[in-house]
Parts: structure tokens; C-alpha cells; sequence
């Protein structure tokens, strides 16, 4: 497969993947503004998934249609919703002999529906939750798209790696921009709704309250998002999927390549898997997750320079 | 019963051939799809171009305007009153392009190598070494089997006599051959079984005949040669064209910059490392192919790709340097090639050409602007040219400074009335202009040319422009079989 080709395929997936989880996190974030008392403000998702001052995040914070119109529809916003969709079907756009003509259609109709006015209105002027909602939708159908229809073949293990290491980044940074939970000693019921929220914004809730019966504990979040190997959006599961897909690629790439990046993977992996909850306390927690987040950085920068060419 | 008039309510123009109406009624070609549609009712035709448009929208048979920053993706108008063409016309067509070919490729290996025709004063060394499209650096370059015009795309006009006249032999990357594919996939469905009944020519070998052309440029001495196609990339008008040929061959569909030079042989970066690119079917003109070579600041093209192809490390289709048998006025003394070179007599007419380099010829023209297309000889795209009848006087004051200025590089001819046939056109049958483009492929077995081929309607009522880029739009074109 063409380096190029390989390239703008890894990046479609990073994009909708990428996608997928803002609108997530600022659909929960909306819900929790309504829905919260204490509600703790806009300034970190700003500050994530936008490209404003600290001024600029100090004045428009308070005004949640402001807000939304910023993450998710604001052309100028180079991080936006909006602007993932575009560079997302730019890039199928870009390797339409590559992808099935499906997945073609599926990211096409998501690029009208996002420009299309009656999302934006109902977003910003209706019921946010709505809007959100049509939005993710087309996501998750372009998700059961791929799946349903993409050929098992090279493209695939590309998208697959695209989708599994922004996955983990995700999570990742959802953990750091959340850390402050997990900080204190004392497990007071103080932390419990923005731990919710967390869990919610991950799609963990429920698996939460399955496996530890209701009782919401800092600890065991941190298990949940970093152990569960069942929970999809856990550290270790996006590692373990990305191992998988590597080792697909092994009768497909040059042999000191593959060895470099299965190396790579593996040391992430191990760097989490080996890791114990008694370590995560305090600062130790923040040191934990830069290191796995520069792990993560080193296997994309593997697979640019030796898989995409840009070495 | 009410009487059906969608036949019956159509106006031809006077004055011009009509494709499908001659004064006895419905030529003979025609009959059996007039037949098919006269007990139509309006409201079925309607539903058909509706169901076409919807085909066209959903499978993303689109080019790309890019004008406000953001692209805007347009389909192609397609008009689905097919043009149909007789198998004796088709046969005198096709042999008329054949030779014009096979001149017109000894002309350019004989302008890049001995030159007989200049030295014969068959055509002026003057005009060849004016000509920007000359490319030096193609002078005793041997290039495989000979050819130089693998993939040729001649605009075909009929005037008000029914004679065919060639208007221009496009034989650098000529385009459009994707929409004469997908034209016929569309038609197949907004009319079934019509296809079939009425015996038309197939035209879905092209792209075999294609890649079998182009895996014979491969040097013997490859076993499993490696064809890719070489593209500016999705911001080009073209694209779908582009990727679809890719797709249909299946080969690569590469960038520039997917390709490097190593030791004056072509590779293309893969996930398994360089990979050795034999044949290169490209589509992104001589300028721009290799900023070592031509113009320096090409991102578009392969550094060191000509000196590749100068060794004969890699195949490239068209050859480099096509562009002087395609210059305008060069293209007047087409007819005295096939003289020259095949001892033969033209079968298809050029189209009376002055050259305003010559000043009887300048003056002649600048008495009679009206009647006359102006063209610039390096030009194509219906830019550049003006048309005497629809010009002001203002326009024509312009075009006659900028003659003055550089006479070598305008052409003028008399203006052609193009024959027009009906297009269904809000509701009823309207008649357009249309011009034909054949595609003709020339490898080392010889010349192939699939029955049909592009044909391009100018949509504006009068208009005689039929560019896509200025408004035109495609038919299907159907060639009966004997």
C-alpha cells in the first residue's frame, strides 16, 4: 500500500474517532451544566478542544450556546467538531479507491448533515441534547460502516490503529483534564458527580455500576478507565487493540519497521498493565499519565516516519 | 386519446444539421429509440431525469469548482436523449481518426528526431520551433515501440452539411473518458432493455484495452511490471476521472510525491518500503512533470522523472512533448502529413484554419471578425477565443491589439454552426449543439478506438460553447452495430 495512501487512511480514523469522543464529552458536559448545582464551568473543555486566550475562554465560558457553537461549529476553530468532519471526508475524499463506497457515503451524508443548518439551529437555538444526539448518530453509523463493510485488508489495520491510538490519547487526556478526582486522600461523596460525569463522558457508567454495585469511589474509576480489559474505552483495552492490529502487520511492512513498532506498543501496554493502582496517588498520577501519553506520541511518530514516509 | 407531443412539439433550428430530424421526419438511426419514447408519457420522462440525476448525486460522479476556498462538488449535466450514431458513419469516423493518428504519431517522431517534414518544406521550421509546446529536451529521446499518442481524444464537429469536420486532436491528457462510461451505466438503467434491442456497440472494454497498452510498454525484461496512475490530486478538476480509471484498471493512483528518483530509475513509497514503478499513465501535464527539467517550482511533478524516462527506466504516457502536434495553427498542416507521411488522402476534413502570422491571411480575417472564432493555438477549454458573432465591438478591439502584438499564437476559423440534437429540457425536447469526442488508443498492436465516446451538449440555448467549465454538458452516445 502506498505510504501516502496509508497516511490519509490512519488519519480518517484519528479524526472520526477524535470526533466521536468531543461530542460525547460536551454532550455529558451540557447535561451536567443543566443538571448540577456546582457546576464546575466550561474552561477545560475550552481550553481541550478550542484555540482561544485565557481571556477569550474567561468571557464567552458563561454562555453555554457560545460555547457550543465554538466546539462544534465554528469554522475558524481549527479543533472544532466541524472542522474533524471536513478534514476527516477531505481525507476519504483523498483515497476513495481505498475505503468501500460506503464508508464513502456514510462520512459524506455526516459532512452535509454537519453543514447543513437545521443541526446548528437546533444545537444552538433548541435542545443542545438533540442536536448532539444527530450528530453522534452519524458517527456511530459510520463506526458499524466500517465494520460492516471495509475489506479486511491493509486500509483496515491502518484505520483500526488510527481509531485505537487517538482512542487511548482520548482517554488519556480525559484522566489528566480529571485528575484533581483522583488527587485527595479521603474519599468524600464531594467528587462523586464530576466522577459520574467522567464515567458518563467515557460510556462507563453502567459497566461501572454493574461491576462495583452502585458505589462510586474514585479507586475504582481509576481501575475501571485504566484495567477493565472489557471496557472499550479503557487504556488497556485500546492498547491490547492496538498490539492486535500491529501484529497484522507483520507479513506487511519491512521487518526492522514492524519490530520498532511492536516494540513500541508493547512498551506502552506494559507500561500500564504494569502499573498498580497503590502508585497512582497524588502527583504520582499526573507522572503516570504524561508517561503513557509520550508512549502513545513515540508509536505514532513510529508509524510516520517508517510506515507513512514522512521520515 | 391524447396525442403524444414530445416528438411531434420539436422545433429544430434552420440552418442547422439536426441528429436526430430531417425534413422526412426521424432519421433512420433513430427510429427504434423514437419508437421507445413516443408513447412515454411527459410525466415518465421526467421520472427518468430525476432517477438520473439521483444516480449521478449518489454515486459521487462529480468534479470539483474550487472558487470560494471551500470546494464545491457539481455533477456533470447529463441530458438522457442519447446521440445516436450509424455504423456506416462510425466506420468512416473511425478510419478517418485512425490515419489522422498514425500521422500524426510519425509526425512527432520525425519532428524529434530527423525532421524530413521540415526539410521537405513541408512545414516551416518556424512554426515547430515557435511553438512553446516544443519541448527540447524530447529531441532524440527514444520512447517505447514508437508511440507517442497512446491516449488521444479528437473533437469531432458537424457542420450544417453533415460533414464531419476534426476541431482540435487533444493528444496531451485528454479527458472525459470516465463520463462516456458512466453515462452508458446510467442509461442502461433510465431505459432498460432498450440498450440491448436497439444493437448498440459496448463500450466498457476501455479500460482493458487501456491497461493492456500500457503493461506492453514495460521492457521485457519485466516480468510483473508495475502500472500506476499519476495525478495532481483531489484538488484537480478531474479527479473522479482520476480515481475512477485507477479503480476500473486496477492500479495505483499515485501523487507526486508518493514517487522518487533513485539511480534514474522510478519508485513509489510504500509501507513495505520503494516499490519499482515501470509505466506511468500520467495526467498532469509536461510542464509540471519534473522540476529538475521543466518548470522549477512544480510541486505536482517528480524530480529527476524526465532523465528516467530519457534512459528508458520508465514508460510515460502521453510522451512528453505531444503538445506541438496539438497546436493550432501546427494543426492546419495536418492534412499535408497524411499526405506526406501515408501517401493518403484525408478522410475526415480540418476545418478551414487561418493562421495570423501571415499578414494576407490577417487582413482577410480582420475584414470579416464577425464570421470567425478567434483562438489562441495554445489554448483549450473554450478559454482564450472569441466568437465573432457574439463579440463587441470592444471584445474584437482587444483581440485585435493582442494579434498585432503576437500573431503567431491566434488562429481563426470560420464559425461553425454545430449540428444540434434534441435534450430533454424542462419537459419537453429542446434542440442543443453538440460536438464528439472519441477516444482512440494507440499501443504497439495498433490503434483502438471503443464505439462512442463523449458527447458534449452546450446547454445554453444558442450557445455553441460545449466546455464543461463553461456551462456544458454530456450525452451518452450510442454507436449502432452493422
Amino acid at each position: 500500500m502506498l505510504s501516502r495512501v496509508a497516511d490519509t487512511i490512519y488519519w480518517l480514523a484519528r479524526y472520526m474517532e477524535r470526533t466521536q469522543a468531543m461530542l460525547q464529552v460536551i454532550r455529558i458536559q451540557y447535561i451536567a451544566s443543566q443538571d448540577e448545582p456546582h457546576y464546575w464551568g466550561w474552561q477545560p473543555l475550552l481550553n481541550t478542544y478550542g484555540d482561544l486566550s485565557d481571556k477569550e475562554i474567561a468571557k464567552r465560558a458563561p454562555h453555554t450556546p457560545q460555547v457550543l457553537y465554538h466546539l462544534v461549529f465554528d469554522r475558524e476553530n481549527a479543533a472544532s467538531a466541524y472542522r474533524n468532519i471536513v478534514q476527516g471526508r477531505e481525507n476519504a475524499r483523498a483515497v476513495q479507491d481505498h475505503i468501500s463506497k460506503e464508508v464513502w457515503q456514510s462520512l459524506n451524508d455526516y459532512y452535509h448533515l454537519i453543514r447543513h443548518d437545521a443541526v446548528a439551529h437546533q444545537t444552538l437555538g433548541e435542545d443542545p441534547v438533540s442536536g448532539l444526539d444527530a450528530l453522534i448518530q452519524q458517527g456511530v453509523l459510520y463506526v458499524g460502516t466500517v465494520q460492516n463493510t471495509m475489506p479486511r485488508d491493509e486500509g483496515y489495520i491502518y484505520l483500526k490503529l488510527g481509531k485505537f491510538l487517538e482512542r487511548a490519547l482520548q482517554t488519556a487526556d480525559l484522566l489528566r483534564l480529571n485528575q484533581h478526582l483522583f488527587a485527595t486522600e479521603n474519599e468524600s461523596v464531594a467528587g462523586a458527580p464530576e466522577l459520574r460525569y467522567l464515567l458518563y463522558g467515557l460510556l462507563g457508567y453502567e459497566l461501572y455500576i454493574k461491576t462495583y454495585q452502585g458505589h462510586l469511589e474514585a479507586r475504582s474509576v481509576l481501575e475501571l478507565v485504566l484495567y477493565n480489559a472489557d471496557f472499550p474505552h479503557s487504556l488497556i483495552y485500546s492498547l491490547g487493540q492496538l498490539l492486535r492490529y500491529c501484529e497484522r502487520l507483520k507479513d506487511k511492512s519491512r521487518p526492522e519497521s514492524y519490530e520498532h513498532l511492536r516494540f513500541l506498543i508493547g512498551k506502552a501496554r506494559t507500561t500500564v498493565a504494569y502499573s498498580t493502582l497503590q502508585d497512582q496517588k497524588g502527583e504520582a498520577l499526573e507522572k503516570f499519565l504524561a508517561q503513557v501519553r509520550s508512549e502513545l506520541l513515540d508509536i505514532t511518530t513510529a508509524l510516520s516516519s517508517s510506515f507513512f514516509g514522512n521520515g | 386519446m391524447p396525442a403524444n407531443t414530445l416528438l411531434t412539439s420539436y422545433q429544430e433550428h434552420p440552418q442547422v444539421w439536426d441528429e436526430m430530424f430531417r425534413a422526412e421526419g426521424v432519421r433512420p438511426e433513430y427510429q427504434h429509440f423514437a419508437a421507445a419514447i413516443e408513447n412515454l408519457a411527459g410525466l415518465e420522462m421526467t421520472r427518468k431525469d430525476e432517477l438520473a440525476k439521483k444516480l449521478f448525486m449518489s454515486q459521487g460522479i462529480t468534479f470539483t469548482v474550487y472558487n470560494s476556498g471551500e470546494g464545491i462538488e457539481k455533477i456533470f449535466p447529463f441530458d438522457i436523449i442519447p446521440r445516436i450514431i450509424s455504423n456506416s458513419e462510425w466506420l468512416r469516423i473511425e478510419a478517418g481518426i485512425k490515419q489522422r493518428l498514425k500521422a500524426l504519431n510519425i509526425f512527432l517522431k520525425d519532428i524529434y528526431h530527423q525532421q524530413f517534414i521540415i526539410k521537405d518544406g513541408v512545414v516551416p521550421a518556424a512554426l515547430v520551433y515557435s511553438c512553446p509546446q516544443f519541448v527540447r529536451e524530447m529531441m532524440n529521446v527514444s520512447v517505447p515501440h514508437d508511440v507517442y499518442t497512446h491516449v488521444a481524444g479528437v473533437d469531432l464537429i458537424r457542420d450544417h452539411d453533415g460533414e464531419f469536420y476534426v476541431l482540435e486532436d487533444n493528444l496531451r491528457t485528454p479527458s472525459g473518458v470516465s463520463y462516456m462510461l458512466e453515462n452508458r451505466s446510467i442509461t442502461y438503467r433510465i431505459f432498460p432493455d432498450l440498450l440491448p434491442k436497439s444493437n448498440v456497440l459496448p463500450v466498457k472494454d476501455y479500460p482493458a484495452l487501456l491497461y493492456r497498452n500500457l503493461l506492453a510498454l514495460a521492457g521485457p525484461q519485466t516480468s510483473d511490471p508495475t502500472v500506476v496512475l499519476l495525478s495532481p490530486g483531489i484538488y484537480n478538476s478531474a479527479y473522479f476521472e482520476h480515481s475512477t480509471l485507477a479503480r476500473l484498471m486496477g492500479i495505483q493512483l499515485v501523487e507526486g510525491r508518493d514517487l522518487i528518483v533513485h539511480n534514474h530509475f522510478v519508485y513509489m513509497k510504500t509501507t513495505k518500503g520503494l516499490e519499482k514503478v515501470d509505466v506511468i499513465y500520467r495526467r498532469v501535464d509536461d510542464e509540471f512533470l519534473d522540476p529538475l527539467a521543466f518548470r522549477p517550482d512544480s510541486a505536482l511533478g517528480v524530480p529527476g522523472l524526465y532523465w528516467a524516462y530519457r534512459k528508458g527506466n520508465v514508460a510515460i504516457v502521453n510522451a512528453m512533448g505531444n503538445g506541438v502536434a496539438d497546436d493550432k495553427a501546427v494543426y492546419c498542416y495536418v492534412p499535408d502529413m497524411i499526405r506526406y507521411y501515408l501517401n493518403e488522402e484525408p478522410i475526415l476534413k480540418n476545418v478551414p484554419t487561418y493562421q495570423l502570422a501571415d499578414p494576407e491571411h490577417r487582413e482577410l480575417v480582420f475584414g470579416q471578425m464577425d464570421k470567425m472564432v478567434i483562438k489562441r493555438t495554445n489554448e483549450s477549454g473554450g478559454y482564450g477565443m472569441l466568437i465573432g458573432s457574439a463579440a463587441t465591438e470592444q471584445e474584437m478591439d482587444a483581440f485585435r491589439q493582442a494579434i498585432l502584438g503576437d500573431p503567431r499564437s491566434f488562429i481563426a476559423q470560420p464559425i461553425i454552426s454545430l449540428s444540434s440534437t434534441p435534450c430533454y429540457i424542462d419537459g419537453k425536447l429542446q434542440p442543443r449543439r453538440i460536438d464528439l469526442r472519441p477516444f482512440a488508443l494507440c499501443g504497439p498492436s495498433g490503434i483502438d478506438i471503443v464505439p462512442g465516446g463523449l458527447t458534449r451538449v452546450a446547454l445554453k440555448e444558442g450557445s455553441l460553447i460545449v466546455n464543461s467549465s463553461q456551462g456544458g454538458g454530456s450525452k451518452d452516445t450510442w454507436v449502432l452495430g452493422g
